[in-house]
């Protein structure tokens, strides 16, 4: 037992003063949290002011691009262009009855690529006379950036809503019912589950599953390979020989395992506080822009099944890698190996956005009772769903055998493995050791 | 003197290679045995074996005449493998404490005892730099501290000189005879026989996996050189070579070399020459090691290791 604690310490210790280990810490929740708060940002900032000359040639739509800024009385949200809010200001130039808006444009379009900063323009909106009354009518927009649709679509929005309105008002409706009839409904997703508890759904229920998924998932691979390049190093420095002569493998492997998951807890405990603080805003910040309430997810169960779903599939990918470590001479050839073996066990990742979708297909359920794939399934789908507790029995058993009989077999082939300097081994050889130490 | 370790007729095969095929000797308390054969004879998988890295195929390894099976002995045996190699991000002293760590001692008790240890190889001022940081030797000299540092009963050395300057060479051989002064028992496995030589009190050759010879080193001399007198003198010699205890003789003028008959006693051979003739130079023949291991793994096959170094 004071082997195992020996070899568990010093992985511990030597790991965490390393500087992976530090720069890791530090900038994953960092990255994660600018990942989420980007696009939350560019919402409501969008990349800075667009200065956006409309040409119009009929002349009655002076409102609808200078009032625009003013949110709507009631609170409630109108129209797509509202949500993707790039900051914009409206040079607007009354044509009223210009039949040849093109050329009055020119000196407009010109300034597109006006060398002097004051008078350049991002883009120029040409609304034609008949906009209102002709049916077939197109607006047409230049602009600098190809790719800005953003601010076509802003634009194409608060054009089509006074024109809508007007065209209404042509029909002889008054402005109160106008404004009646063109108020959105809104979608409020609502999520019913056994219980009956209501939980609100979304998108934010996506976004907190990529993410928790993600937390889950990546520091086992992370630490996997951290396992691997350890073990070829001690091959490559000659350490383990002096190693196996005073611990037996078992107690290698098991103290190097525990000792790597413990660094991992402590770097996920270190990234939990410092997300209460940084990635918890930043969720806040996207999912109250989505207009949900991302409390819902921290509930204690979250927890209780990240943390049991955590160990569970560390301890099956670890494993993996630990053989990968214990066969191979060279990180290179390590890593060719592992690599296809990590995709196949990373299936359910490249699944996520089904699994999330319909937590409760018969694939999701199918991936989450097999084994290997089991822990990351069934993490996904009690965040989402609410899978029946013997399917989570099932697949926590699952697990405990898989990693169990990994265990075994992983032991077996470190004891011949770690010794061995030649080539790696043939899948015939492999279960010759197994069956030999 | 006790046997501290036997080893009763261990079988490893790798494959089709019976890499040690039924090897069997003992280590009295005390003493230096040298395991002596040429790269690949079998040294390495035997003390493998012995330390519980493998688990012999057949045979057994007894400790302190207990045969109880697994490796229950190996927080007393201090093994320095011969492919050496140590953390290096480590610092020496973290390093250090690990490896008596994981021979079951607490950091607490082998902490002075480190100190101590460095001091005496003249690492004290590298006790808080890293593994990489050091010279080669130094790091031989580091692993062979935690080789030492749990105090053990046997301490085996596979190949302990090998890459070592004259200067580290001499350093270990003069620790490795303070260790046997202060009564510890001592395997050490070598290619080397002036080295084994210098140090040994048993040995025991290995050839392709087999125990071609073994016995105290003095036993072993005598039964090979024991027998052979070369005698220079002045005078008529020709009568040396009929001498009842001389089996076969060639006289040369005032030279002889004389091969004894079994038992024969080399001193009545001087008294007989010192009676008739003026004695000036009277050696018995105790060939070295290296003679003796010739003589009996065969020359081309050493040769060919030579060239292989």
């Amino acid at each position: 037992m004071n082997k195992f604690l020996a070899v568990f310490k010093r992985e511990y210790i030597q790991l965490v003063r390393t500087k992976m280990f530090i720069i890791m810490t530090v900038l994953f929740p960092v990255l994660m949290a600018g990942l989420m708060l980007l696009p939350g940002l560019m919402m409501t900032q969008g990349l800075g002011e667009k200065r956006i000359v409309v040409l119009d040639a009929t002349g009655r739509l002076h409102d609808a691009y200078t009032q625009n800024e003013k949110p709507p009385a009631d609170g409630s949200r109108r129209g797509a262009g509202r949500n993707l809010p790039t900051k914009m200001n409206v040079e607007y130039v009354d044509r009223a009855g210009d039949k040849d808006l093109e050329t009055s444009a020119k000196p407009y379009i010109a300034r597109l690529s006006d060398r002097d900063k004051s008078r350049l323009v991002d883009g120029v909106l040409l609304v034609p006379a008949d906009a209102v009354t002709n049916t077939d009518a197109r607006l047409k927009y230049y602009s600098r950036s190809a790719a800005d649709f953003i601010a076509e679509e802003r634009l194409s929005s608060l054009t089509n809503r006074s024109v809508h309105r007007m065209r209404l008002e042509g029909r002889g409706l008054n402005a109160d019912e106008v404004d009646k009839l063109m108020n959105d409904i809104r979608i409020d997703a609502v999520q019913l589950s056994k219980t009956g508890q209501q939980k609100k759904g979304g998108v934010a229920n996506f976004l907190v599953g990529f993410v928790l998924t993600a937390l889950l998932v990546m520091p086992s691979f992370i630490y996997g390979m951290q396992i691997m390049r350890g073990i070829i190093q001690e091959k490559t420095d000659r350490v383990v020989e002096v190693l196996v002569s005073s611990v037996t493998p078992s107690q290698l492997l098991v103290g190097k395992i525990l000792g790597v998951a413990a660094v991992g807890l402590t770097q996920i405990s270190v990234w939990l506080i410092m997300g209460g603080v940084l990635s918890g805003g930043a969720l806040a910040t996207t999912a109250a822009l989505a207009g949900e309430n991302v409390t819902q997810f921290l509930r204690l169960s979250t927890f209780v099944y990240f943390a049991i779903f955590f160990i569970l599939a560390y301890l099956t990918y670890v494993c993996v890698y630990a053989i990968g470590g214990a066969i191979c001479n060279s990180d290179r050839e390590a890593q060719q190996l592992i690599a296809p073996i990590s995709m196949i066990m990373l299936l359910p990742w490249f699944l996520l956005a089904g699994l999330i979708t319909n937590p409760d297909s018969s694939l999701a359920v199918g991936f989450s009772l097999a084994p290997v794939f089991g822990p990351m399934t069934m993490f996904i789908r009690t965040l989402v769903a609410d899978p029946p507790m013997s399917q989570i029995a099932t697949t926590i058993l699952v697990s405990i055998a898989t990693i169990a009989v990994f265990f075994w077999i992983t032991a077996k082939i470190f004891r011949v493995g770690i010794l061995s300097y030649g080539k790696r081994p043939t899948i015939p050889e492999l279960w010759r050791w197994i069956k030999v130490a | 003197m006790a046997e501290i370790l036997a080893v009763r007729d261990v079988v490893k095969v790798f494959g089709s290679v019976r890499a040690v095929d039924g090897v069997s000797f003992a280590v009295r308390k005390g003493t230096i045995t040298g395991l002596l054969g040429r790269n690949g004879a079998g040294k390495t998988t035997t003390i493998r074996m012995i330390t519980g890295i493998f688990m012999p195929d057949s045979g057994g390894i007894e400790w302190r005449g207990d045969t109880a099976k697994g490796a229950h002995f190996r927080d007393h045996i201090g093994y320095l493998p011969e492919e050496r190699g140590l953390y290096k991000q480590m610092k020496v002293i973290d390093h250090l404490l690990f490896l008596a760590e994981i021979k079951g001692r607490r950091a607490a008790v082998v902490r002075p005892q480190i100190d101590s240890w460095l001091e005496r190889f003249e690492l004290g001022a590298k006790r808080d730099a890293k593994i990489e940081e050091l010279s080669k030797g130094n790091q031989q000299k580091v692993q062979l501290i935690g080789t030492l540092l749990h105090d053990p009963d046997l301490i085996i050395l596979d190949e302990p000189q090998s890459g070592l300057d004259p200067v580290n060479m001499v350093l270990v051989r003069n620790l490795l005879l303070e260790l046997k002064k202060e009564g510890r028992t001592i395997l050490l496995s070598t290619h080397m026989m002036n080295e084994a030589e210098r140090m040994a009190d048993d040995i025991v050759l290995i050839d392709k996996g087999q125990v071609v010879l073994q016995g105290g080193l003095e036993d072993v001399r005598q039964s090979f050189g024991g027998n052979t007198l070369q005698i220079d003198f002045e005078g008529d010699g020709a009568f040396l070579a009929e001498l009842p205890e001389v089996r076969k003789g060639n006289v040369i003028t005032n030279t002889a070399e004389l091969t004894l008959a079994d038992g024969a006693d080399p001193q009545r051979v001087l008294q007989a020459a010192m009676g008739r003739v003026r004695v000036r130079r009277f050696e018995v023949g105790t060939p070295s090691l290296e003679k003796i291991f010739i003589d009996r793994v065969g020359t081309e096959t050493l040769a060919a290791e030579e060239a292989g170094r």
